[in-house]
């Protein structure tokens, strides 16, 4: 993967070296694993190296796909960036943070979750794990906007109808509670909930796995809408090529915690070099 | 509220038409369940103060505990005792539900286990049937002398009834199936649960110190009610009463001194399967409260096992330490009976408001 | 053990004494136990609206008939104090009386009835109307202390969002209740921050008593003996019930309601229902400043001035109605 300096692009995110090993972290744990032992366990120490050796960058305005089928690691590293586990080792930084210069990773967990509020969202694949689904739509959105400050009952009423205008959620829902919704009204309220705070950097976990075709590909068509028109960086993590296809320029390929290919979104699935690439275009081809 | 205490012996002279106090020997021989009672939910060690406040609570033993923890917190505390281990419990009772005869033999001692239920119409010195007082009925010998004459109750050999047997835990160490004592125990100091508020995530010592002084039929309905849905139960490898020497350093030549006696009952319990195929031994838990107590340290102990099985933020550490002080639980039944006419006033303003209020509810600005 | 002999006359605290050492008549709460209360007391002044646990010892009253506010009334007091002790603003309910009888008997105190002559008062679920002055503290009994016991159940998260000042989820709670009810229905103990800094309870009192706290000359400590936490409020600290900056705090007021004995109309007011149907009677919670009024020797305006915001809350509706209309 070609890496780009500061000067010449910049990034709004930087993963470099990113590891993550439950159990223990001693160099020990990483010899026998990786997709070419065909195992993410160490055979010595029974440690699972989920992620290991994991570098990109992402600039504003760009959408970046990480691919793989499930314990490939993809998910263990947004968790990582996401400040919902803590790295092993490597680095992550943020541009809005201190322009780029502090290692998330040396952060408290207190910093770490102040980061949520502004510098970086997150969507999960099961809405509950981002939304309150006993509190109503425009209630998941006062949550953030609170948190920074927003004082004027009317005013966060007037920014949640206008967010949840933009996923194109009917505002009459708009003080239901969540847990009336179906699930890809539930993605959309959290999408808004993420986007309240115009994040610089957003995280993507499987944004429309378990969904119905016909509502994911709705849901799709509005985060390309969204990712085109914010200027947000962000990370698409997804075991579908279909998916990564539609969001994103460029991708990473993850098997067995490791990277195993990267590339532009749409040579890479032209002409991809690693057999587990391959296979995954493969499947996507049906 | 520290009324003054009747006095016992002119009471029925003064008032007449009033019955007389019950002395405090009498509480402290014919009704020293109560007075055992309360002294374990109050947490503290005084016979005659106990049974003075088992007379003056009308036997309430909640209240009894209550009185003897007030009158606790009037005094300093003035030392720390020196840790004692519980095998040199002297014991008046002891047996074991995992063994037919261990080392140091069953010992059933005073308890109403074994005999029928049955209110006796006589006098109580004439019927006599309804205590069990064989202080020394061997296992082996399989018969539990219930017809016997029960004449000898207060008589027995003290010298044959206090014994310091081989703890069965220790014997299933031996075995293997029990882990080790480790060679340096990890022993920190205690938390002290009177000092600080135990709040989920607290140590061991702060959820044993919990139960040990909390309400018995709150702490056994916890246990009991676990017992639905937790997987297996439990068996008390070995459950004694008996009594132990407090001992503190002497204040001039630093040696451990005896200063008084406690008696308590003890349980440690273990499960019957280990809970893990990779476990090689059996959890144990571990139960102990003041005075004779036996279904407190019984369920006392399964709990401790089921504590040190889920995590520290469960709804079970919650429970044990947030629920079962009786002071706790029957202080805040007790303030529903206060006025509140003052806070109704403002929620009967609050009920009013948003009846009255014309916008209707979603509407956006 | 003679001196425990079951014949023997005297109260049950002098023979205790015996048992216990030389001092043959113990107090209700022992020396150094008062000291641990004063430290906590001063952490709490020190950071306003934290709240600060201690060992709450086992006091002769029940935990809930403020064992809270007694073990720090007993810490505080002397006997050159004057104590006032209330119960829904009256020095005469059973438990005021209660309280104050036991903390007089056991340390010397003065009893006092007047706010301004009290040096301490401790107060369940009222502010007096009078305003406090220098050097004056109240105490607070505290059923539950933790404002954030609606939003989240699991005391280290609550402890979490206390220490990174994390409250969104109460903003949320209060934003729902708009949602649902059209108003922030919280009625006593109405949630307040501390100084900027702390969400606190302010102990159940009304709406109406609020603004007392804030900028008060005097100090408040609030302490809860069952949940085993205190907190104060130094004088001069800013006290800010929770509330949108376009939904104003809202005390308690019905219009056109006035004591029966002092005529009162800018005071908290109960009501006591009617007999047959007859509609019910108004009059003031706070015992002391009635009569005082109705001797004319109560200031004319009460602490905090809340019906000020009543005043202005009855401006705004008439104001939309005749903009509606």
């Amino acid at each position: 993967m070609s890496t780009h300096t500061p000067q010449s692009r910049p990034w709004a995110l930087k993963v470099s070296g990113l590891g993550r090993i439950y159990g223990d972290p001693s160099p020990a744990s990483l010899t026998g694993t990786g997709p070419e032992h065909g195992t993410a366990v160490s055979p010595s120490t029974g440690a699972v190296v989920a992620a290991w050796d994991v570098s990109f960058e992402v600039a504003p305005g760009e959408a970046l796909g990480i691919i793989g089928e499930s314990g490939s690691g993809k998910s263990t590293v947004m968790r990582c960036i996401a400040g919902d586990e803590a790295a092993t080792t490597g680095g992550i930084a943020l541009r809005s943070v201190a322009d780029g210069t502090v290692n998330l990773c040396d952060l408290l967990p207190s910093a770490r979750r102040r980061l949520r509020l502004k510098d970086i969202a997150a969507v999960y694949q099961d809405p509950a794990a981002g939304l309150n689904l006993d509190v109503t739509a425009g209630g998941n959105i006062a949550d953030p906007l609170t948190a920074v400050g927003w004082r004027s009952y009317d005013g966060i009423r007037q920014r949640a109808a206008e967010l949840l205008e933009r996923v194109e959620v009917p505002l009459s829902r708009m003080d239901d509670l969540v847990r009336t919704f179906s699930g890809g009204m539930r993605q959309r309220v959290q999408i808004a909930k993420a986007l309240a705070n115009d994040p610089p950097v957003l995280l993507l976990d499987e944004p429309t796995t378990g969904l119905d075709a016909s509502v994911a590909a709705g849901v799709l068509d509005l985060l390309r809408g969204l990712l085109e028109e914010t200027g947000v960086a962000a990370v698409v993590v997804s075991h579908d090529f279909g998916v990564i296809d539609m969001l994103t320029r460029r991708v990473l390929v993850m098997k067995h915690g490791r990277v195993v290919e990267s590339g532009l979104t749409d040579q890479l699935l032209e002409d991809p070099q690693h057999p587990y690439s391959q296979q995954l275009v493969a499947a996507a081809r049906g | 509220m520290i009324t003054p205490a009747p006095a016992p012996a002119s009471a029925a002279a003064v008032h007449p038409e009033e019955p007389a106090w019950l002395e405090l020997d009498q509480l402290t021989e014919r009704l020293n369940l109560a007075v055992d009672r309360a002294m374990g939910e109050a947490g503290l060690w005084a016979p005659m103060l106990a049974a003075r406040a088992v007379r003056q609570a009308e036997g309430d033993p909640t209240e009894a505990a209550h009185l003897l923890r007030a009158h606790r917190a009037a005094l300093p505390r003035l030392a720390v005792s020196v840790p004692v281990a519980t095998s040199e419990l002297r014991v008046v009772r002891r047996i074991s539900s995992a063994f037919r005869n261990p080392p140091g033999g069953q010992i059933l001692g005073r308890t109403v286990d074994y005999a029928g239920r049955l209110l006796d119409l006589l006098p109580e010195d004439e019927g006599r049937a309804h205590v069990t007082d064989e202080p020394l009925a061997p296992a082996d010998d399989g018969h539990l002398h219930h017809d016997h004459d029960h004449d000898h109750e207060h008589s027995a050999d003290p010298v044959a009834v206090e014994r310091v047997p081989g703890n069965v835990l220790a014997i299933l160490r031996e075995m293997g199936l029990v882990a080790p004592l480790p060679e340096r125990p990890d022993d920190p100091e205690p938390y002290d649960i009177t000092r600080r508020p135990a709040r989920p995530g607290a140590p061991r010592s702060a959820w044993l110190q919990t139960m040990a002084r909390g309400d018995t039929g709150s702490l056994v309905h916890l246990w009991w009610y676990g017992c639905d849905w937790r997987p297996d139960h439990e068996i008390p490898g070995e459950l004694r009463h008996g009594a132990l020497p407090v001992r503190i350093a002497h204040p001039h030549t630093g040696k451990p001194v005896t200063v008084a006696e406690v008696r308590v009952s003890e349980v440690e319990s273990f499960y019957n399967v280990p809970r893990a195929a990779a476990q090689r031994h059996l959890g144990v838990g571990y139960g102990i409260c003041f005075g004779h107590n036996e279904r407190k340290s019984i369920a006392m102990a399964g709990l401790d096992l089921a504590l040190a099985h889920y995590d520290a933020d469960s709804e079970l550490h919650h429970d044990v330490l947030l629920t079962l002080d009786g002071l706790d639980s029957t202080g805040y039944a007790q303030h529903l009976k206060l006025p509140h006419h003052v806070e109704y006033r403002s929620v009967l303003d609050r009920a009013e408001a948003a009846g009255q209020d014309a916008n209707p509810p979603g509407e956006t600005a | 053990m003679n001196t425990l002999s079951p014949t023997r006359t005297g109260t049950g605290a002098s023979r205790a004494g015996a048992l216990a050492g030389p001092d043959p008549r113990p107090g209700i709460f022992d020396e150094l136990s008062k000291r641990e209360l004063r430290r906590a007391m001063l952490s709490g002044i020190a950071i306003p609206g934290y709240q600060v646990p201690y060992g709450s010892r086992e006091m002769p009253v029940a935990r809930g008939w403020g064992s809270g506010g007694l073990q720090a009334t007993l810490s505080l007091v002397c006997d050159e104090d004057q104590l006032k002790v209330i119960d829904q603003g009256e020095d005469a309910g059973v438990n005021a009386s209660n309280l104050r009888r036991l903390i007089t008997e056991h340390t010397g105190a003065g009893e006092e009835t007047d706010t301004r002559a009290a040096d301490i008062i401790q107060s369940r679920h009222r502010i007096p109307e009078q305003p406090l002055t220098d050097g004056q503290i109240l105490v607070l009994q505290v059923p539950n202390a933790e404002p954030l016991f609606r939003i989240v159940q699991e005391m280290d998260e609550q402890r979490r969002m206390h220490a990174e000042a994390d409250y969104a989820k109460m903003w949320v709670w209060l934003y729902e209740d708009i949602v649902h009810n059209g108003l922030i229905t919280a009625a006593a103990g109405y949630p307040v921050l501390v100084e900027g800094r702390y969400v606190m309870t302010p102990s159940p009192i009304p709406r109406w008593d609020v603004p007392k706290m804030n900028d008060s000359d005097a100090i408040t400590i609030l302490s809860a003996g069952r949940e085993k936490r205190l907190f104060a409020v130094p004088p001069h600290t800013r006290v800010v019930p929770l509330t949108f900056d376009d939904r104003p705090f809202e005390v308690e007021y019905t219009p056109g309601t006035a004591c029966r004995l002092c005529g009162s109309d800018d005071t908290y007011l109960v009501e006591e229902p009617g007999e047959n149907g007859a509609p019910g009677t108004w009059s003031c919670s706070d015992t002391d400043f009635c009569t005082r009024r109705r001797t004319g020797d109560a200031p004319a305006d009460v602490a905090g001035q809340p019906v000020e915001l009543a005043r202005a809350a009855l401006r705004r509706a008439t104001r939309e109605q005749e903009e509606t209309s």
